[in-house]
């Protein structure tokens, strides 16, 4: 029954969100729900052959899906006459250039079915995984999750979801997380500034790979020098705070967030001369010299950064023998991918760089700075090392924003960023990759992709069902306006980080020793040790 | 072996260490002894390069530390079980004893030191997948003790090992010290309990206000009438 229970609640969780976007979302979010009620499920199963606890998940799955496209149903009847739409109306499925009409009851219905099928499937695929040893176990998952991320951009397509682009944002917050998480969570250095490296290497890109320069470089090319360029920028973060901890640092760090962004913002007549427009290399006729780039306007005064308008265009990444419009503005399908390599590739990095030496000397640190360099590390290398290797995956993460958005401005880049940034760590779980994932699809998906739906929801409503029947002006004008959960998002952001902060301080996927630590004496002495958490 | 000439430490403006000369001959005991603030705690981390001596030498075989980085100080054979333990909380017992060996290459020589680590503490070998922090007082001080060993010492430091714990595992403690050095550990003992400091180290130095104000053999140290009232405290 409890397992029934849990299933419930899951499954009203991700209703939520057919509730708001109704029609082909049942599919997406039904095969979520199911994958997390496999599970939990599993952890709890008296069985322990991965078939017998594949089979036990599967009816949970079935109600779970069942809640799921509830929630679909109660949008297309209840939710859209509410708000003036009818429930009745045509679809349109896009396969790649052809298009095809279909009406929306018959949507809901194949949608309804597959929804639930599928949320059984996945609850029996993960379900049957934690039946199985450790590694076999987590190869599965990561199977069954890296079919998801590449089915899912072309389900998206076909069905006009239009969640792609809220989507690749929130990839781009994740990569950055991951990041923060080196140097906050492993190393344990408050690091409030985080933006700033984010800046540098969107700045990076596009100083290096904008028209505005002679030869415009390589996204393949500039994207490393951006991770290197921010790397740098870490060290020189770093030297400065190598004697301060806790507050103090978070300060420097906090006032190096402010002054980066200031910096881009005044670039704006900047002279260069000629021994950096022109390089001439060693032994060379100066007569001769090799000139390299030149930015428009040697001579005189250049605007390096734009101001406040920023740098635009920037060049976009083109893959050799495919057609240059490849990561046109068209179609998100090439940089949702992208992105998804660029995240890929960071976890690999950042989980084996945990593991060796430097990740056990950040960690030492973390506990107990003068233990850690009893035990022969070296503070200094081990500080700078956790702000450079942090700063690199902001790097790429600037690098692969500057040339997806083809523009930057230096707004995007203050100090709400690092905040947000910085409670996705420590929401998901400080120092565990997993949570720290999960930390940011919540966040950024939330602020991305449902309060925009909520708001659009909340309008209509208002405008269709409650406006028209509030007879009292004040109050109308008073709902008209200030109903808009855009507007308050950051209260409502502030409302659930104090939530969580009260009810789950080590996050919703905590790492092992942060949970030992918050609820030490909840537990029974002596209590066997919880698994360390587990990597993909 | 270890030696110590005239070492001057300051905090900030502080005169902690007014001139420290001390000498460890290679498997002795010796104990530093003295009250609160006496610069015990503070001669330890001056060995260690934790703090940097203003004037003085410290020479470890032929070889003078006071030049050294602190991380390579620990390379060149000096350790430490740290006042207050200082252990890892939140990484388990095998991860804190792998720390000890932080500086340490040669994988043999560190398995043979994890062996003889949990022959020595048993206790640490029933709880290697523990978190640190979730040890009693006693295996806290254990553990502290396995990881200084881990970097497989010349000299080992020991500062308060008796600190906070009930007097039966002061006792054990203390047997375990004795048992370390037979097996042929140097050892720098630091303690307050100057009773049974004294009763198993071979030589002894009183420590008053940064000044070594006794020294000598532990037994005459332990009869000395002056370190019988102030610090064993007897009439």
């Amino acid at each position: 029954m409890q397992k029934l229970r849990t299933a419930l609640i899951i499954g009203a969780t991700s209703a939520a969100i057919t509730f708001l976007f109704g029609g082909w979302s049942a599919v997406v979010v039904g095969v979520i729900a199911g994958a997390v009620i496999g599970m939990t499920y599993g952890q709890r199963s008296a069985l322990r052959t991965p078939n017998g606890i594949g089979r036990e998940a599967v009816v949970p799955g079935l109600v779970g899906g069942l809640v799921v496209v509830l929630g679909g149903v109660i949008h297309q009847f209840i939710v859209r006459p509410a708000t003036g739409q009818s429930p009745f109306f045509t679809h349109t499925l896009r396969f790649f250039g052809s298009n095809a009409q279909i009406d929306s009851i018959t949507v809901l219905i194949i949608s309804s079915v597959v929804a639930i099928l599928a949320a059984a499937a996945a609850a029996f695929l993960i379900g049957s995984a934690q039946g199985l040893p450790p590694d076999k176990r987590n190869r599965q998952i990561a199977f069954a999750l890296g079919g998801f991320l590449l089915l899912f951009p072309f389900y998206e397509q076909i069905t006009n979801l239009n969640w792609m682009g809220a989507l690749i944002t929130v990839q781009i917050y994740i990569l950055l997380a991951l990041g923060l998480n080196i140097v906050v969570g492993y190393a344990g250095l408050l690091d409030l500034g985080y933006a700033a490296f984010f800046a540098i290497g969107a700045y990076t890109t596009a100083l290096l790979n904008s028209p505005r320069i002679e030869i415009q470089w390589n996204f393949w090319l500039v994207i490393w020098i951006a991770a290197a360029v921010a790397a740098i920028a870490g060290i020189v973060l770093g030297a400065p705070t190598l004697p301060l901890r806790g507050d103090y640092l978070a300060i420097v760090t906090l006032g190096f967030g402010e002054i980066v962004p200031v910096i881009f913002r005044n670039l704006i007549a900047v002279t260069i001369r000629e021994p950096f427009t022109r390089f001439c290399f060693v032994g060379c006729d100066p007569a001769v010299e090799v000139r390299i780039a030149c930015l428009y306007s040697c001579e005189g005064p250049l605007n390096l950064t734009g101001g406040e308008a920023g740098v635009n265009p920037i060049g976009r990444p083109v893959i050799p023998f495919t057609p240059d419009s490849l990561f046109g503005s068209s179609s998100y399908l090439p940089w949702y991918f992208l992105v998804l390599a660029l995240i890929v590739f960071s976890i690999f990095l950042i989980s084996r760089l945990r593991d060796s030496r430097i990740g056990r000397a950040w960690m030492a640190m973390r506990e107990d700075e003068l233990a850690a360099s009893q035990m022969g590390i070296d503070p200094v290398k081990t500080k700078l090392l956790a702000f450079s290797m942090g700063a690199t995956f902001s790097g790429f993460a600037g690098a692969f924003y500057g040339a997806y958005i083809a523009a930057i401005f230096p707004g995007v880049f203050d100090f709400s960023v690092s905040v947000i940034i910085l409670c996705m760590v420590i929401l998901g779980g400080l120092g565990n990759m997993i949570g720290v994932i999960i930390g940011g699809i919540l966040i950024m998906g939330t602020d991305r992709l449902f309060l925009p739906q909520i708001a659009t929801l909340l309008k209509k409503f208002m405008q269709v069902s409650v406006l028209p029947n509030v007879s009292n002006e004040a109050l109308r004008d008073f709902l008209s306006t200030s109903v808009d959960p855009i507007q308050m998002r950051l209260a409502l952001f502030g409302i659930v980080l104090v939530i969580m902060m009260l009810v789950r301080p080590e996050g919703l996927v905590p790492s092992a020793e942060r949970r030992a630590e918050l609820h030490a004496g909840e537990e029974p002495r002596g209590a066997p040790v919880t698994a360390d958490e587990p990597t993909t | 072996m270890l030696e110590l000439k005239d070492v001057h430490t300051y905090y900030g403006n502080i005169h902690a260490l007014k001139g420290i000369s001390l000498k460890v001959e290679k498997g002795e005991i010796v104990t530093l002894i003295g009250s609160n603030g006496a610069g015990k705690t503070t001669t330890l981390r001056t060995i260690q390069g934790l703090l940097r001596p203003r004037s003085g030498s410290i020479v470890l075989e032929g070889e003078e530390l006071t030049k050294i980085p602190p991380h390579l100080i620990t390379e060149r054979g000096v350790s430490q079980s740290p006042e207050g333990r200082l252990i890892f909380p939140r990484m388990t017992v095998l991860e804190n004893l792998e720390m000890g060996a932080f500086s340490r290459k040669d994988k043999d020589g560190i398995k043979r030191d994890l062996e003889r680590v949990c022959i020595v503490f048993p206790r640490l070998k029933e709880r290697v997948k523990q978190k640190g922090g979730t040890l009693s007082g006693g295996e806290q001080q254990m553990l502290a003790m396995g990881r200084a060993l881990m970097a497989n010492p010349r000299v080992l430091l020991l500062d308060e090992p008796s600190m906070g714990l009930a007097p039966i595992l002061v006792e054990q403690i203390f047997q375990i010290i004795q048992e370390l050095n037979k097996q042929g550990t140097t050892i720098l003992l630091v303690e307050q309990n100057a009773r049974m400091a004294l009763s198993i180290a071979h030589r002894g130095y009183v420590l008053q206000t940064g000044h070594i104000r006794l020294q000598g053999d532990a037994k005459r140290l332990h009869d000395d009438e002056e370190v019988r009232k102030t610090y064993l405290g007897e009439e």
